[in-house]
Parts: C-alpha cells; structure tokens; sequence
C-alpha cells in the first residue's frame, strides 16, 4: 500500500477552516489534557505520602469545661489513668494538638542562641511518655521521656517550658545535615536537648515540609482544654470509643466533652481537598477530550457526506476499500500532528506557567509523549467510523446524476 | 421576519437532530463547568462588607522578633493580631468612629430553663463596636452598652443558632443564663449573620477562612478579668509563664477593627500610631522597620489569599474547556449551514439579500445558544450540588461557597451564551458569502 499524501493534502486544503477548528480543539485539549494529569499525579503523590502514624486505631477525644470551675489539670490525669485502665488500650497520652488535623502549633528551631543564625520551620507537639507510643512511632535513636520530665500541672501557669525534645528524622536531618543530631541542643523560646529521633511522622501543622516535627514533653494547663489521644488494639476503635465518650461525658462536674474524631476520618480530611481537586480536573478533562473527539467525528463524517461523489469516483477509478479509509485516516492525521504540534507548545507553556505561578514542579516531558500518544490514538479512533462508512460508498454513486 | 427565521431554524434543527444535540450538549457543558466554577470563584472573592470597605480598617503593628519577621516568606509583613498592651493602648483613642478588639476563649453555657447539661461554645470576647461597626443584624434586643465594656458588666449576646439549642428559638432577652458557671444577662440574640468569607477574623482560630461565626459574645474585657487563656489563634516568640506575663508579652493574639469614616480620621489615627510606635521604640520595643498598617476589607482579604488556587486553576480550566466546546460549535455549524448552502443560494436567487441569510443563520445560532444555556443551567446547578456533596466532609471551602449565587450564575449565563453568539457570527457570515449561481446549476 502506498500511502499518498497529495490528494489528502488537497483535501484539506478545499475546506481548510473545518480542519483548522479541529486542530485548534486537539491543540487545546492536549496542553490541558496534560497539564491536568501532571497536576493530578502530584495530588496523588501527597495523598499516597505516608502518615508515619497508626491512623487505623487511634482516635481523639477534646476535653474542655467552665473556664474557672473546671480543673483541667486533674480531669486529664483521671481520664488518663481511666483510660490506661481499660483492656483493649494500647496507648494513651495527653496532647496539646492532634496530628493530620492543623490543630496545634507550629514553631521555628534555631541553631544559636537569641533566635541568630539558621532556623528551620516545624510543627511542634507536646505529649506524655506515652505519646510516640500512641502514634506508634518508633524511636530510631536516643530515648523517650521520663516520667519526672513531664512537667506537672499548676493551676493558673501556663508551665514552664521543657528543656527536652524528640525531633523526627527529617527535622533532624534538616536541622544536622552532616552530623548526628542526638544529644545536641537547638534553640526557640529556651534551650533544649535533643534526647531522641522518632521516625518521620506527620505533625498537626500540615506545612510543608510535612514531616518536620518537634515533641515536647506534656505542658499541661495551657488554658481549660486538653486532648486525649487514644490508641487500642486493631479492631476495638469503635468500642473504646463509645464507652470511652460516655464515661469522660459523665466523670467530670464542670467539665464538657468539645468532640471526638478518629484519625482515619482526620486523615481522609486531610486528603479530601487533594482528592477532590484530582476528581474535579480528571472529570472536566475526560470531557473536553470527549468533545474534541465528537469535533473529530463530525468533521469527517461531515468530510464523507459531502464527497460521496468524490469517493465513488475514487472507487471507480479502482481505488480499493481499504485506500479510501486510509485516505480519511491519513487526512485525520494530518490534522492531529498539527494539532499536537501547536498543542505541545501550547503544553509547554502552559506548564511553565504553573511552575512560576503555582510552584508545581516542572512538566515532565514523558506526559507530553503519553499525552501525544494517546490523543492520537483517540483522535484515530473517533475518526474510524465515518471513515468506514466512506469506504462502504460503492463505485456506482459516481456514475448517477444527483 | 424573526418568526418566519425561528421557523426555519426549527426545520433546520428537526433535519439534523443528531448534530443539533450535539451542539446543544457541547455549549451546555461548557457553560455548566463556567456556572460552577464561577459561582465558587465569585463567592470565594466576595467582599461580604463591601458597602462599608472604604471605612472599616484592621489594624496591625509589627511587634514581632527583630531577629525574625512573622512571615519568613513575606518579611514585610506584620502579625495580623496586636498585643495585648498595643491593642488596649490603641482602643483608648477616641479617633475612629467605632472600634472592636477580637479574640476567642472556650466557656460553658448553662443553666437555660430545661438543659439538662452544659454545652461547650467558643465565645468571642469583644466590645460594643463590633455589632455597629459589621452591621450585625439582631432578631432580639440589641448589643450591650459602652457602660458595659467598660465594667466588664456581666452581659452576653448569643447567636441565633445558640439561641434555638437553648431556648427554642424563643425571645429570651432578660433571661439570664450561666456562662462558665457565672451568671450573665441576655441581652441580644443575633439574627441570621453568616458572612462568607469570615473577613472579621481570618487568623485560622474561629475555625477557618469561611468558618462559622461565634455562638456566643461577651465583653472583651471579662478575658482578662477571668485570666481566660485566649483559645483562638496565638503567636509567642518568647516564654510566657503566667497569664500576668501573657498580658505584658509581646505575644499576638488581637485583632483589632476601627471605623474611620473620613481620609482626615484615617490619618489622624495612623499618626496617632506612629506616635505610639516612636514612644515605644525608645523603651525597646518595635526594633522592626515601622510598619503600622490600616488595611481596608478588601485588601486584609487579599492580603489572606481567601481565594485558593485550586479555585482559580479550575476556573482556567473551565473556560478551556468553553473554548473547546465552542470551537466544536462553530465546526459543526459551519458545516451544516455549508451543507444547506444550495438552499441559501435558491433563497438568494430568489431575492434575499446577503444581509438576511445572514440573519437567518444567526437566528439559528441564538436558538442553539438559548436552548444550550438553559440545559447548561440545569446541568450547572446539578454541578454546584455535586461539588457541594464533593466537598461536604473536607477542610476547604471549596464546598461550602458552591451555593446558587444569582450574581454568580447570571454572569456565567451572560457570558457563555454571548460566546457561543460570537462564535455563530463567522458560520452564519460565511453562509451569507456564498455566490447563489454555484448552487443552481445542477451538477
């Protein structure tokens, strides 16, 4: 078979704006068609990040009460030995943030003395001994707190800040880059001693970069409200919970329970936005495509309508079926690679244009290809059936007066 | 001759019903996917005080770190909220017509005839001021007097919501109810007030940038009074032990809105800033650069990006997808009305004039759009209801501003049916060009 592209050409050129609008759809469609996927995957990438922490079994409870009756200094220490008490709990610990959620605080470390010199950004969380325990973060170096560092609760303090920390990994790395990061001290409010590496987890301040966060030991009685993070045994969540909510709801006089959550639902909160963005680009993306394909479509059907004549004469002269679809493919084609061209400029710039203004990393080049790739496909396909049609016009038609 | 033409494209439509739906669904897609994303863009940017912009100001002061700005990425600028000793300082001047100061603490509500027990409520400690100056709407009584203020008198306003947990909705001015176990006399319930954005407090504390208002307001100074830690959003960049030290710190945890109906007051009370700063700066404090700021709504809003880029990538992305569904059109109508050329030319031969076949197509046109807009209408409002439920469980506001926004719709609707009108001009102009002769001759 010979493929020959000079009537094709001729073709296009007869009705030249049909063509031009197609090419001008596929254009569009592929530089949004890719972006939109490179936009997608880097959704899809934070969502896949890891927790670091068992989200599976934990849940949280929020205690607060009237702001000078309630003494939440001792409700946090009952509702922690009640807690403790229970089979099926293994962990608890008191928190002034929860993890996944943007409640709680976030901090800058310094390297030197009287906030001078490098600093790193980190959220920042302060549990009890039990606390890496209740996340079920492990320590990759150094050691836990001790009880007599936890600082205890003194009614109208705000409590004074604790001179150790657990650092993550990555806060450590940040923090140390060439060196061990365990026993050094690192500056904020006060000084403190880095006595232990968790493994990276994600903190209550969902900044970025996600994984740096400091633990303080408990500094409790900021304020009337304390949060009590929960972890049971695999599949006593619910349970727990429930006799967990009803027994804190009834234990304390002036004191109230704000609300629960689990952290699977704080950690399908935090991915919804990523998610639903990713849904909402994929859906309006699959439809410009389908739109592009029904103009494929029309065109050539259009194309195969109005030269029928054209085509039995074709046909007559000996061309067989197979050419006649071929010729409408090579014609579909034509338009496509001008489309693509136009559309993988339009891509590029596109995606430059996202990468200054959204600080999304630059395209990558493989979406392009795929994307080229795959609207060529489509783009053939939409055109398959007219072309079909094309190809069943019998030779006779050229023959008959109109 | 419209009717004659609006019979005709009825003809030209049952002709081709297949092409007809298709245009018809292209143009209401596209414009479906501008009704959502323009109605959440437009509800996202709302200035929901804009007939006061020009008068009321949030303050800031940079107090901040000389080490460190507050905002390491924007050094310029200063903490949204005040001190405790420059927000009080600055509300005794008696410049600005009205004059708030926010925060939030935690409380128990009790005590309403019939609760069986305490309810948890964020309450927002204010003044006066900040009914006047927001135009707070009340369905009963009103806010608490200056006298009020300055006590602390024990007075509370609660919000229409709080007011129907507690007492059913009814009138319960001049009850008095137990706000942390101490008692404090109704004085107002609020009507309807939900203003989205949040713009009078978008500090993250009162729960996010389109969050709900406070349910319940008490004087600002029972915070101090009671030594209420404040429990909305708080920035230290030292220690604080005590709350003694708290009022005394340099930590921000204020925001503070004043009503300066005039360019003279502005100035006066900018200069009366200044003026604190430089007295300040020799005891020590304030060793930033001076950056005392009055910010307009409009500006603090865009100061606190309350429109996401995801709203805005998505509104691009909508009006692409337009683009397309537009092109589409026009290659579909310029090839059915090249396909009906032989009639046009018959009409021509027969004394229309170029002008009229024009018009004609056009009229076909109008006809596709108005039929496209209204299905895109339909499909638009079934959009917002899908992004609505989407969003129902997610942090971003994405969700919560997909509501029917007639402003919103109406300029999604007006713009996408007058480009479709354009995009059926070069069709329409391009059937009226064509020489009657060609199409007479048999072939």
């Amino acid at each position: 078979m010979i493929l020959n592209i000079r009537p094709v050409l001729s073709a296009i050129k007869r009705n030249p704006t049909g063509a031009l609008l197609v090419g001008l759809q596929v254009s569009i469609t592929l530089a949004v068609l890719v972006n939109a996927a490179w936009i997608v995957h880097q959704r899809v990438v934070k969502i896949e990040q890891p927790t670091g922490i068992n989200t599976r079994d934990t849940f949280t409870i929020a205690v607060s009460g009237s702001a000078k009756q309630f003494n939440a200094g001792a409700a946090e220490t009952e509702d922690l030995a009640y807690l403790r008490s229970l089979p099926g709990v293994a962990a608890a610990t008191v928190a002034d943030g929860v993890p996944l959620t943007g409640n709680g605080g976030d901090t800058t470390v310094w390297l030197q003395p009287g906030h001078r010199g490098r600093f790193v950004p980190s959220a920042e969380i302060s549990m009890d001994i039990e606390g890496i325990k209740t996340l079920d973060v492990p320590l990759i170096a150094g050691r836990n707190f001790r009880p007599d560092e936890i600082v205890p609760y003194v009614p109208g303090k705000i409590a004074p800040s604790a001179s150790e920390a657990i650092v993550t990994q990555a806060l450590a790395h940040a923090l140390f880059p060439h060196g061990n990061a365990l026993g050094k001290t690192i500056y904020g409010a006060v000084p403190k001693t880095i006595i232990g590496i968790a493994r990276n987890f994600m903190g209550p301040q969902l900044g970025s970069p996600v994984y740096n966060t400091i633990i303080y030991p408990r500094l409790p009685g900021q304020g009337n409200y304390y949060m009590l993070l929960v972890r049971t045994q695999p599949g006593r969540r619910d349970a727990i919970l429930r006799a967990a909510k009803k027994h804190i709801a009834a234990s304390h006089r002036y004191g109230v329970i704000v609300y629960t959550q689990t952290f699977a639902t704080a950690n399908s909160l935090m991915d919804s936005s990523n998610r639903n963005v990713a849904i909402l680009l994929t859906l309006v993306t699959a439809l410009m495509l389908g739109v592009c394909c029904l103009g494929i479509f029309g065109l050539t059907t259009f194309n195969v309508g109005s030269r029928t004549r054209q085509i039995g004469t074709h046909r007559a002269l000996g061309a067989r079926r197979r050419d006649v679809v071929t010729h409408f493919l090579l014609e579909n084609a034509i338009i496509l690679a001008g489309g693509a061209l136009l559309g993988a400029i339009l891509a590029l710039v596109i995606g430059e244009w996202l990468t200054t203004h959204y600080a999304l990393p630059r395209l990558n080049l493989a979406y392009l290809l795929v994307g080229i790739v795959a609207l060529a496909v489509v783009g053939e396909l939409a055109a398959w059936q007219p072309a079909r049609r094309a190809a069943r016009i019998p030779p006779s038609v050229a023959t008959r007066t109109v | 001759m419209l009717g004659y033409y609006t019979r005709l494209a009825f003809k030209s439509f049952r002709r081709t019903p297949g092409l007809t739906a298709l245009m018809v669904g292209a143009i209401a897609f596209g414009i479906a996917a501008c009704i959502v994303t323009l109605t959440v863009h437009h509800a996202m940017g709302r200035n929901p005080i804009w007939w006061k912009n020009n008068v009321l100001y949030a303050v800031t002061m940079d107090s901040w770190d000389p080490h460190q700005p507050y905002d390491p990425p924007h050094p310029n600028r200063a903490p949204g909220q005040l001190t405790y000793r420059d927000a009080t300082y600055l509300y005794g001047s008696d410049i600005p017509k009205r004059k708030a100061l926010l925060s939030f603490v935690t409380g128990t509500l009790s005590g309403a005839p019939g609760q069986a027990a305490p309810v948890w409520t964020m309450t927002r400690i204010t003044n006066a001021g900040f009914f006047h100056m927001f135009d707070v709407p009340f369905e009963y009584g009103g806010p608490w007097s200056a006298a009020a203020d300055q006590g602390p008198e024990p007075v509370i306003v609660l919000s229409r919501r709080e007011n129907e947990k507690l007492f059913d909705g009814r009138n319960s001015v001049g009850h008095t109810i137990l706000w942390n176990h101490l008692r404090f006399r109704i004085v107002g319930v609020l009507n309807h007030w939900d203003p989205q954005p949040r713009f009078d407090d978008l500090t993250g504390g009162g729960g996010g940038n389109f969050g709900r208002p406070a349910r319940a307001f008490v004087p600002f100074k029972w915070g101090p009074a009671l030594h209420l830690f404040p429990n909305g959003s708080m920035s230290c960049w030292a220690a604080v032990n005590t709350y003694r030290e708290l009022l005394g710190s340099n930590c921000v945890w204020i925001l503070m809105w004043v009503e300066l109906p005039t360019r003279a007051q502005r100035q006066r009370f900018l200069d009366f800033m200044n003026a604190y700063w430089a007295q300040q700066r020799t005891m020590g404090r304030f060793q930033r650069p001076r950056n005392n700021h009055l910010w307009k709504v409009s500006q603090w809003l865009r100061l606190h990006h309350i429109v996401s880029n995801s709203s805005r990538l998505l509104l691009r992305l909508a009006f692409a997808f337009l683009a397309v569904c537009l092109i589409n059109t026009v290659g579909i109508l310029l090839a059915k009305f090249l396909r009906g050329a032989p009639i046009a030319g018959v009409r021509r031969a027969l004394g229309a004039t170029r002008r009229q076949i024009f018009a004609q197509h056009l009229v076909e046109v109008a006809m596709l759009a108005l039929v496209g807009s209204a299905f895109g209408l339909l499909l638009g409002l079934g959009g917002l209801a899908g992004v609505r439920a989407l969003y129902a469980h997610s942090y971003s506001a994405y969700g919560k501003v997909a509501h029917f926004d007639l402003i919103g719709i109406a300029w999604a609707l007006a713009l996408a049916a007058l480009s479709t009108l354009v995009a059926g001009l070069y069709p329409a102009w391009r059937i009226g060009r064509v020489a009657p002769a060609r199409y007479l001759k048999s072939q």
